[in-house]
């Protein structure tokens, strides 16, 4: 088993020409041993039919001696037939009558006239097929003599079959050692051709190995594979393929930037909104105070709704620059990063007449290491989202708790649930390049969370609708916090 | 059936089979009376049965007969006694060496033209021969074999052991298991060596020449009985073709084969020692045992 574990273990290079290695081996050992079975029955095929000649010839030359039961005419045909010059030479040669009682023998002395031929003599002959005795090189076969469509008599014959064994022998000890040879030195060239074929992905697997581990390197195709159109045209796909990525990965980066761009001029319209709505009202101040600035009670008015008007200038311009403001000037989360988000929300809110409902829990000790810049930007996205995806008028909700285990944010809407591909972006395995089409927002609140470590999750609502929630664990970035 | 017999023969030449009659052969003489013309080819007919290598003593003998006669010569094979002598009554055969057996079956027919000479006399013995190894005494322990014979018409090789049975009151289809017939002298000796027979009856000019040709072979056997001398198989004729020109000088070339260096040169392959003027008591003692048998066969 471990032997197995361990040849699976092996390089892919070593791995296929060991396959194919074997598998010639297995090859060549199948053809030896239909060869072998073949020359074997080849051989049994010429045995018989030298043994059948010998056979016609003496069955065509004793069959009236045996008719006339002439012993001596029998004995004489039987010496005087039998060959020499043969592959196998009969050794003993038994005429009976059909009873099996001894007419004439090559040796008398073993297998007498007129004696009934031992049982155990008769059947080592089976039935008119020859029977070849590895052991001794014995070769038996019986055959009846038949005149006039009567058996008369039959004919017991051992043949001497050593120097056909000795040829099969021969044969079997050529066939197996020059096959061994051949088999060797193919699986040899086998093995080389085979590793020099794949070695070009042996390169491409290293290379793909180390993108893997996020150290992609380009092949060097003039180097690797000069001759090859084959491997150079893989190694330039691949190199084409790492390309192609490194441009995704540019455009990605640069599409949520422009994303993070496109939300802020969608705040900053809003900021323009929010700055502008009392604007109007600070400049007839102004023209007030020109005019009637002498009365105190006016002035005092004048100068309170001045001051008002920019009070809420100056908030929108201070949740728009704590949402903006670089990493590195981040300061920990607080309820008021909530406030904020509600605030930045409420234009578009109003234009749609929905409600948005703020739930804090945890007042003003709302301590958290987590840094508030990434966390405001994923629930102001959470908030427009639940925004375009609920009905006019909806009531929506955004709760802000904190808890032993950590700060868990909800942005509760009115949608008709979250799609798919939107709960597979947000739940789904981590991936860094852009979705297609819309949601961009729901990306880059992923990208958020994955960025300081927090969860995400979805529920429904009770009443219709969906739950989006955010759960900020302890361990969280704290680098941004040291820095706030 | 003719031709199966010749290729037989032929191997049986081949491996210098001796054939059933010992040494039995007839030289017949053309019969000019019948004709009127002699025909110029002298027939002269063969039981397989010869010494050394048969194809050379044929070649040997025909160059003699040749030589000596003025006549060709055509030599006559066949498998059995009975074929070649059926030849030689009918008139096809000349002259031929055929067994004292039939000699004495056919005596009124057949004419002797001359007597082979075996150790210096027209004589020889049957042998009935079983394995070397084998503690029989008499025939009687014999009981039960498989018997090889030679030819029914062979006197060494069949009537002397019938004969002998006979005398002991013994059938051989009851007192022997089975009974073969080999056709031929070397094929006895071959099939009790073997022990496809247990004994066998056998020309004892054959056994002994074989004995010393053959060693290996013959040693396997053993001689259990001799039998009483008996006439040597003779060379025959037809009697109506006997006293013709042809036959006069075939009995003159085989009577004075000992005194020719080709001649010798025949005599030595069939070791014997001549050709004898022919005499009709030398077979007396066969023709005493077709005499006892008559009606038995």
């Amino acid at each position: 088993m471990s032997g197995r574990i361990g040849l699976f273990r092996l390089p892919l290079i070593w791995r296929v020409p060991l396959a194919v290695s074997v598998l010639m081996l297995l090859v060549s050992a199948v053809i030896t041993e239909r060869v072998l079975d073949r020359l074997g029955s080849i051989q049994e095929t010429y045995l018989q039919s030298i043994a059948n000649s010998y056979l016609d010839g003496v069955t065509a030359s004793i069959s009236p001696s045996v008719l006339r039961e002439d012993s001596w005419e029998i004995f004489d045909a039987l010496e005087r037939l039998r060959p020499v010059n043969t592959a196998i030479v009969p050794v003993e040669t038994i005429v009976t009558t059909p009873s099996e009682i001894v007419l004439a023998a090559t040796d008398p002395l073993k297998y007498p006239s007129l004696e009934k031929m031992d049982d155990l003599h008769v059947e080592q002959f089976p039935d008119k097929q020859i029977r070849i005795e590895s052991g001794d090189g014995l070769a038996y076969l019986e055959r009846d003599i038949d005149y006039q469509d009567t058996t008369i008599g039959r004919i017991f014959t051992i043949f001497d079959a050593r120097l056909l064994l000795a040829e099969r022998r021969d044969v079997l000890s050529t066939l197996i050692l020059t096959n061994a040879a051949l088999t060797v030195l193919l699986v040899l060239i086998g093995f080389m051709t085979v590793r020099w074929m794949i070695r070009p992905m042996q390169t491409l697997e290293n290379h793909m190995i180390e993108a893997a581990e996020g150290k992609a390197a380009r092949i060097d195709v003039s180097s690797q594979a000069p001759g090859n159109s084959e491997s150079r045209r893989l190694f330039m796909a691949y190199n084409s393929l790492l390309d192609a990525d490194e441009e995704r990965r540019e455009l990605s980066s640069r599409l949520a930037e422009e994303e993070k761009l496109a939300s802020l001029g969608r705040l900053s319209s809003v900021m323009a909104h929010e700055i502008n709505n009392p604007l109007g009202g600070l400049l007839n101040a102004v023209d007030t105070l020109k005019k009637h600035g002498a009365n105190a009670t006016v002035r005092d008015a004048s100068l309170d709704l001045l001051q008002r008007g920019l009070q809420g200038i100056g908030e929108v311009v201070r949740a728009a620059l704590a949402t903006y403001r670089p990493a590195r000037q981040s300061r920990p989360l607080s309820l008021s990063d909530f406030h904020d988000a509600k605030m930045l929300l409420s234009p578009e809110l109003r234009s749609r007449g929905q409600e948005l409902e703020l739930l804090l829990e945890g007042g003003e000790d709302f301590a958290c290491t987590c840094p508030s810049g990434p966390v405001r930007q994923a629930v102001i996205n959470l908030l427009l989202n639940a925004s375009a995806a609920s009905p006019e008028g909806a009531d929506l909700f955004l709760r802000a708790a904190k808890r032993a285990e950590g700060v868990i944010v909800e942005v509760g809407d009115r949608g008709p649930g979250l799609p798919a591909k939107a709960v597979k972006l947000l739940t789904g395995p981590a991936r860094k390049s852009l979705p297609e089409g819309k949601g961009l927002g729901l990306w880059v609140v992923r990208q958020i969370s994955d960025e300081i470590g927090a969860r995400l999750e979805l529920a429904s609502r009770s009443g219709g609708g969906s739950i989006v929630r955010i759960r900020i664990g302890p361990d969280t970035v704290t680098e941004i916090n040291h820095a706030a | 059936m003719t031709k199966g017999h010749r290729s037989s023969f032929a191997v049986a030449l081949s491996r210098r089979r001796f054939s059933a009659g010992g040494a039995c052969a007839l030289l017949a003489i053309a019969s000019s009376k019948a004709s009127g013309e002699e025909p110029p080819t002298l027939r002269f007919g063969l039981t397989p049965v010869f010494l050394n290598n048969d194809i050379q003593l044929l070649d040997a003998l025909k160059l003699y007969l040749e030589a000596a006669t003025g006549h060709s010569v055509e030599l006559v094979t066949r498998r059995t006694y009975q074929e070649v002598t059926s030849l030689l009554v009918s008139g096809q055969l000349d002259a031929a060496w055929i067994c004292g057996y039939p000699y004495i079956q056919y005596r009124d027919d057949l004419e002797l033209v001359a007597i082979p000479a075996w150790n210096g006399k027209p004589y020889y013995q049957s042998y009935l021969i079983v394995a070397a190894d084998r503690e029989a005494q008499t025939i009687l322990d014999l009981r039960g074999d498989i018997h090889a014979f030679s030819d029914p018409d062979s006197n060494s090789g069949f009537l002397v052991t019938r004969t002998l049975m006979f005398e002991h009151g013994l059938d051989p289809e009851i007192f022997f298991r089975k009974t073969l017939f080999t056709y031929g002298h070397r094929n006895v000796i071959r099939a009790v060596a073997s022990n496809l027979a247990q004994s066998g009856s056998v020309d004892g000019y054959v056994w002994e020449v074989m004995l010393e040709l053959e060693p290996a072979l013959v040693s396997q056997t053993r001689v259990l009985r001799r039998s009483e001398w008996l006439g040597f198989p003779p060379i025959a004729t037809s009697r109506k073709m006997a006293g013709t020109e042809k036959n006069l000088v075939l009995q003159k070339a085989l009577v004075e084969m000992a005194a020719n260096p080709q001649g010798r040169e025949v005599l030595g392959m069939l070791r014997l020692t001549g050709f004898e003027m022919p005499q009709e008591k030398v077979f007396e003692g066969i023709a005493r045992m077709v005499d006892r048998l008559r009606g038995v066969l």
